[in-house]
């Protein structure tokens, strides 16, 4: 019996982790192909299609337009996360279940969609598309799961903390600044890296709200894809996989945040 | 001049009265104890004297200045958390030197006082740990030489023994008085537990339901509860109600439902009225010789617990139920469950409030 419930663990294990990296794998190997189409049988191993993204500067644009829209996002949906992680503590619990159920209401609605109603009320301000609706939907998308990491870390913090900082002199501006963001750096960070690689990676929320200067990554390499489709894109696939793979790396052990538990 | 004054406070949670027009002095150097059950309003208390809370109605002054309004980090006034509240990213001597440092004093300064402060609830070797390095016990120690440590107006200090176990709590106690002495701080202290108050205070203010029942020295408390409140509130007590038959001076006769009475002493009770009296566990004697007195009565032994310290009898008199605390010492007689015996208590110790 035991035996049995031990294989049946191992299969499952095995499954879940095959099933999770193996594309991961396949991609990465494609990328290293020498055959012409994509996908194909394993001909050799070549660096041609890395050396063949230099000659695509839209890639590079797309990359660093993507790494503003995430870097500047992800910082006003981690700051947005905080003031609300914290007043909905401070709150009543029922106020606060309804609360919290509101902001992470953009998780509920198509992301094809947020993109196209962003386009629309955006256009109420004046603005179309562009940088600034960018970063807009991009917040917004990034919202509810920089809310998820802040409450986490808000459920274990014990607000007598603050009052004891009160006590001893200190305002609330530096009471946040010597006790409470310390305490919650991780969270912070980790809900900060958590919208940066979401915002990165998406492509259907920037849909309707790229223009003729701004594009992100996943758009270029999805129109890539739409002319013709080769082992380039798994290249560009595997250098993004392996720099979000360093940067959650150096998080994890430089700054001791596990951001996958 | 009083050191601290609260003057008619308020205190309102939605409809719910949680303070009730408390108005209380307190004297500089005194401890006083916020005794009462949870609930009583004694923590809405503490918090709004640090300024945690807001008072409705009504002020706080501290040596004749009103402070109701002013920020808590105003306002001076050194606080010890029931949970300790260490910040647990600094160390020992980051901790106690928090609250000089938001005071920009010099950092050879600030060393200097943290080191008296470590001393003063020696912990001095301790000054480089981290919170979460240290016992219970030491953490509130580190929580009691941070709150001095900025030689505050007041000490206030919330329930700080309820997380320690029974022997800490004891060397605590004794800690924070001797502590408190040397320093010759104000301080008040809010627990729900008697003996923590009476061990400690000056004068014990004993609260229930938003309101101050009574406030004087624990003795005073303890031999002359000033209502039928805080009677049945301390020490382990047996009431009984009845109606006052006759009155004589403060000597008042109290007939019970069944037909027995009893003579007690109390204060503005009239013939006729409904009122309670209220005798302590262990002023009642159970003897098998009849002894002369105010109140005697032939009891039966319905049930005995053995404590420790002291055996609890319970006791049947007529339709009436009492329990008897008896010293376990061989000076005092002991009794079979079931047994016959008398059981008297002076009127002195017999309290009778109009119920």
């Amino acid at each position: 019996m035991k035996r049995v419930a031990t294989a049946a663990g191992w299969t499952y294990l095995t499954a879940v982790y095959v099933f999770v990296i193996g594309p991961v794998v396949f991609v990465a190997a494609e990328s290293v192909n020498s055959a012409k189409a994509f996908p194909s049988a394993f001909a050799g191993v070549t660096l041609h299609w890395y050396q063949a993204i230099l000659a695509h500067p839209e890639f590079f644009s797309a990359a660093w337009t993507s790494t503003l829209i995430a870097a500047v996002s992800s910082a006003v949906a981690t700051a947005a996360a905080f003031t609300a992680g914290y007043a909905l503590r401070r709150r009543g619990r029922q106020e606060s279940a309804v609360l919290s159920t509101l902001l992470a209401s953009p998780l509920l609605v198509p992301q094809i969609v947020i993109s196209l109603a962003m386009l629309q009320f955006a256009g109420l301000f004046g603005l179309g598309a562009g940088f600034a609706s960018l970063i807009a939907v991009h917040t917004i998308h990034g919202l509810p799961f920089a809310l998820r990491l802040v409450l986490t870390g808000f459920a274990r913090f014990n607000f007598s903390l603050e009052d004891a900082s009160f006590s001893l002199g200190a305002g609330r501006v530096t009471t946040w600044r010597e006790v409470t963001l310390p305490l919650l750096r991780p969270n912070l960070i980790a809900g900060f890296t958590f919208c940066f690689i979401l915002s990165f990676v998406n492509l259907p929320i920037s849909l309707f709200l790229t223009d003729a200067q701004t594009t992100t990554l996943p758009l270029v390499m999805f129109a890539y894809i739409e002319s013709r489709i080769d082992p380039m894109l798994a290249a560009v696939a595997t250098v993004v996989v392996v720099v979000a793979g360093i940067a959650t790396l150096v998080l994890e052990r430089y700054l001791k945040i596990r951001l996958v538990e | 001049m009083p050191e601290l004054a609260l003057r008619h406070v308020t205190k309102l949670f939605g409809d719910t009265v949680a303070v009730d027009d408390l108005s209380l002095d307190i004297k500089n150097g005194e401890f006083v104890c916020l005794l009462g059950p949870s609930g009583c309003g004694k923590t809405t208390t503490l918090r709004m004297i640090a300024g945690f809370e807001t008072v409705d109605r009504g002020s706080i002054l501290i040596d004749g200045e009103d402070i109701t309004a002013m920020p808590p980090q105003a306002r001076d006034i050194g606080l010890v958390f029931q949970h300790y509240a260490l910040f647990p990213h600094m160390t020992v001597a980051q901790n106690v030197g928090y609250g000089l440092r938001m005071r920009r004093l010099p950092a050879a300064r600030i060393a200097k006082e943290v080191a008296a402060a470590l001393d003063l609830v020696r912990l001095g070797e301790l000054a480089m740990r981290y919170p979460s390095q240290l016992s219970g016990g030491q953490q509130q120690r580190v929580a009691l030489a941070r709150a001095l440590a900025i030689k505050p107006r007041l000490l206030l200090m919330d329930e700080p023994l309820s997380n320690l176990d029974a022997k800490l709590r004891d060397d605590m106690r004794a800690e924070i008085r001797r502590v408190q002495r040397q320093v010759g701080i104000t301080a008040i202290f809010v627990t729900h537990d008697q003996s923590e108050a009476f061990g400690l205070a000056d004068r014990i203010a004993i609260m229930t339901q938003g309101r101050l029942r009574q406030m004087a020295e624990p003795a005073a408390i303890y031999e002359a509860p000033a209502n039928a409140t805080v009677g049945a509130f301390i020490g382990q007590v047996n009431a009984l109600k009845g109606r006052v038959v006759s009155l004589d001076g403060e000597c008042a006769r109290l007939g019970l439902e069944t037909g027995l009475e009893i003579t007690g002493t109390g204060r503005e009770l009239r013939p006729g009225a409904a009122a309670t009296s209220i005798v302590k566990q262990e002023r009642i004697q159970l003897s098998r010789e009849q002894p002369r007195g105010d109140n005697v009565f032939p009891c039966r032994i319905e049930a005995q617990t053995y404590l420790g310290g002291t055996i609890n009898y319970l006791c049947r008199l007529r339709q009436e139920t009492v329990t008897v605390a008896v010293p376990n010492n061989r000076a005092f007689e002991r009794f079979d469950t079931g047994e016959a015996a008398f059981a008297s208590w002076s009127k002195a110790d017999c309290h009778i409030f109009v119920a």
